[in-house]
């Protein structure tokens, strides 16, 4: 059926017409394909500072000094200036509204880091039930680190991490979590996951995930430790049923130490352990060819899986984690094609592993391939991200995906690629409609809803409708309008795209400390 | 897999780093892997064994244990190079300073409620020590740490506590062995 494009017919149609159901929220979304943020003020004039993102309900603008000790928070706004011509419309704009300032209204500036410390700048997790913003402080990493008190060798450490919870309306900081000598991944927020109130952060020195939980009066309170232990008592079982040893203690020095150099496995390896070994147990029902199985499968790479680390996690829901195991070495680089990882599905609240998957596994990349969303686990209430591309949602990024398939020469090594992006890093995915590949058609090497920094080039970046007649509906372009004069230096670009209104930030840096070009995309 | 061990083990340790290198290799070697194929052969029920890597001299054992109900424990078994002759005392003093016996070390790697057990997870089985024969194969050490699950030594007990409790009131020490199970053995 043809349906007009126009503004004014789709207006008259929305008034006219039920949409089917449960479509209106995307029939409300068409009007993006009007409402687009096509004008551009280049190179605006605006504090020095670092743009984080917006909150994903557009309420708050994040950015951090360039000192990166305090945390200065916006409130987007929308333009307004007077003019005194009759055409003002087909006018350029005032130039006293090109600034900064008629867009964002600065609430507060907060001091968070110390003098030795410095706020993370990739980290940021938005509570959106309560409007409050968690924050991450740390000082200097601190690398060749030896390993002391049950610490991984080979994991760098921070002397210091905090975490600050701060209501974002005012800016008063309610809670703050320490970590001390320990290692989190905090570079675009890895080492931490959101799931509704639940909080979880991976101590990768130390193999524990722990889990926070958020109040709604601003407290964060410790629900459970797991690495170690799994139930969160069991170290005081432990404790309060001493085995005494006889034969090496006589001096009556040992309660309280249950936690001893002994060979013990971690209560997270001992479950994953046991899985796989009853998997395979299950799997032969002859005696003499299931010890020949468990020979070759198990005990002969039974050192490989001790010496697996926590790596990374994401909860799936309330009560289960999806954790990826690696080695030490794979951990910490970047590039994860060489290393053999795991992932294991943990449900925390039978303290059993579910199911556990190498990363090449076919099997769990056809999960991920079909129900993409089920691992996008946000909070329940959050509109928004229900509305976010992926290949099991959206068809065009379907498309995308199997011919990548196709190109790819070697399947396995496709899937290896695809299941290295789990488990998902929180909050990394721009809610905006305009990154909507129902709407849009736009080149995602130059942008995404990917909170990425992208090495930026002089193209500029189209977006072009879906829909008949495909046409070019509009264009963002970093950096100064003119071109940059210099074209051998490094420019990285980042994009910040409002979750509801036409209007987008994007900022450009050269790698030279050079104070950056931002540029601001609205809808006139 | 199994073709490989075979062979380094006959060659005496051409390329295995951590292994002893006395001249009685060989011959331990040549007995460990006799005694793996008989116990690939005719495996004792609810248990399995196997060497952990490469190495011959470093074994893994899974028991799945009773009235530890559904606990799967992990051992490690360690056997000296001078298997399954007595090694010298200083040998084994290494680990526990006045003890001889096999040499043979069995180190539970999941936590355990038992009597016979440390808290750093060794054994203490009277045939790993004084009673220990040459003619005692691995399946038996197994069997015997299957059968200490169900009879508890309670008359030489590393954790009298344990043990003291088992004589007293068994329904209660049951009950608690289970509950470590639950929380460290599934």
């Amino acid at each position: 059926m043809f349906r007009s494009n126009n503004v004014a017919a789709r207006t008259f149609e929305r008034q006219i017409c039920t949409p089917s159901p449960g479509t209106s929220i995307q029939r409300a979304r068409r009007f993006y394909e009007n409402l687009v943020p096509s004008c551009t003020i280049y190179d605006v004039e605006c504090p020095d500072h670092s743009f984080r993102k917006f909150t994903d309900d557009g309420q708050y603008l994040i950015s951090f000094s360039r000192n990166h000790q305090d945390l200065i928070v916006y409130r987007p706004t929308w333009l307004s200036f007077s003019c005194k011509d009759e055409d003002c419309d087909t006018r350029d704009l005032p130039s006293k509204a090109k600034k900064f300032e008629s867009f964002f209204t600065q609430l507060y500036c907060v001091q968070l880091a110390s003098t030795s410390e410095f706020i993370c700048k990739d980290f940021f997790i938005y509570i959106e039930n309560n409007q409050f913003g968690l924050f991450a402080t740390s000082t200097t990493q601190i690398h060749d680190a030896p390993a002391a008190g049950g610490a991984i060798q080979g994991i760098p450490y921070i002397e210091k991490i905090t975490f600050h919870l701060l209501r974002l309306e005012d800016g008063v900081i309610l809670d703050e979590r320490v970590f001390h000598n320990d290692y989190v991944n905090l570079a675009h927020s890895m080492g931490v996951y959101l799931y509704d109130d639940l909080l979880a952060i991976v101590s990768l020195r130390y193999q524990t995930i722990h889990i926070l939980q958020i109040r709604d009066s601003g407290n964060l309170v410790d629900v459970r430790a797991i690495g170690e232990f799994c139930s969160e008592d069991d170290e005081l079982f432990l404790n309060s049923n001493p085995q005494v040893p006889v034969n090496h203690v006589g001096n009556g020095l040992q309660p309280n130490q249950s936690i001893p150099n002994s060979s013990f496995l971690s209560g997270i390896k001992q479950r994953l352990l046991s899985f796989i070994f009853r998997g395979i147990w299950a799997e032969e029902t002859d005696q003499t060819l299931r010890i020949q199985c468990l020979k070759k499968k198990f005990y002969f790479h039974f050192q490989d899986y001790v010496d697996l680390i926590i790596w990374k996690v994401q909860f799936l829901d309330r009560h289960h984690l999806l954790i990826k195991f690696g080695s030490v070495d794979g951990g910490m680089s970047r590039n994860v094609d060489h290393h053999r990882a795991f992932f294991a599905v943990y449900n925390m609240e039978t303290t059993k592993v579910v199911a556990f998957y190498q990363n090449s596994s076919e099997e769990l990349y056809f999960l991920f391939e079909q129900f993409c969303d089920h691992f996008h686990a946000t909070s329940k209430n959050s509109l928004s991200m229900n509305f976010i591309s992926s290949h099991s949602n959206n068809i065009h990024a379907l498309e995308q995906l199997r011919c990548n398939k196709n190109k790819s020469n070697i399947f396995p090594q496709f899937v290896k690629k695809m299941l290295a992006s789990l488990p998902f890093s929180c909050q990394s995915q721009s809610p905006s409609p305009y990154f909507d590949q129902s709407l849009f058609r736009f080149d995602e090497k130059l942008i995404s809803a990917t909170d990425r920094h992208r090495q930026s080039t002089d193209h500029l970046i189209k977006f072009i409708a879906r829909r008949q007649p495909y046409s070019l509906k509009f264009k963002i372009k970093p950096g100064p309008e003119a071109g940059s004069t210099d074209g051998r230096t490094k420019k990285i670009s980042t994009f910040l795209f409002h979750p509801i209104l036409p209007f987008a930030l994007s900022v450009q840096q050269t790698l030279f400390l050079q104070p950056s070009v931002v540029n601001i995309h609205f809808r006139r | 897999m199994n073709s490989s061990t075979g062979t380094s083990a006959g060659g005496g340790g051409g390329r295995g780093k951590s292994w002893p290198s006395t001249t009685s290799v060989s011959a331990s070697g040549k007995r460990i892997q006799k005694e793996m194929s008989d116990l690939n052969l005719d495996p004792p029920s609810d248990c399995s064994a196997g060497p952990k890597g490469d190495n011959l001299y470093h074994w893994v054992a899974t028991l799945i244990g009773t009235p530890y109900e559904d606990g799967i424990f992990f051992l490690d078994i360690t056997f000296p190079s001078e298997y399954p002759f007595k090694p010298p005392e200083a040998a084994f003093g290494l680990v526990h300073g006045f003890e001889k016996g096999s040499g043979l070390q069995v180190v539970f790697r999941t936590r355990i409620y038992h009597c016979n057990v440390d808290s750093t997870g060794n054994v203490s089985l009277d045939i790993l020590k004084d009673s220990w024969s040459p003619a005692l194969t691995i399946s038996k050490v197994l069997l015997a740490v299957k059968s200490m699950f169900t009879n508890p030594d309670t008359y030489n007990p590393v954790v009298p506590g344990i043990a003291r409790l088992y004589l007293a009131d068994r329904a209660k020490h049951d009950e608690l062995a289970a509950e470590w199970t639950l929380r460290f053995a599934r």
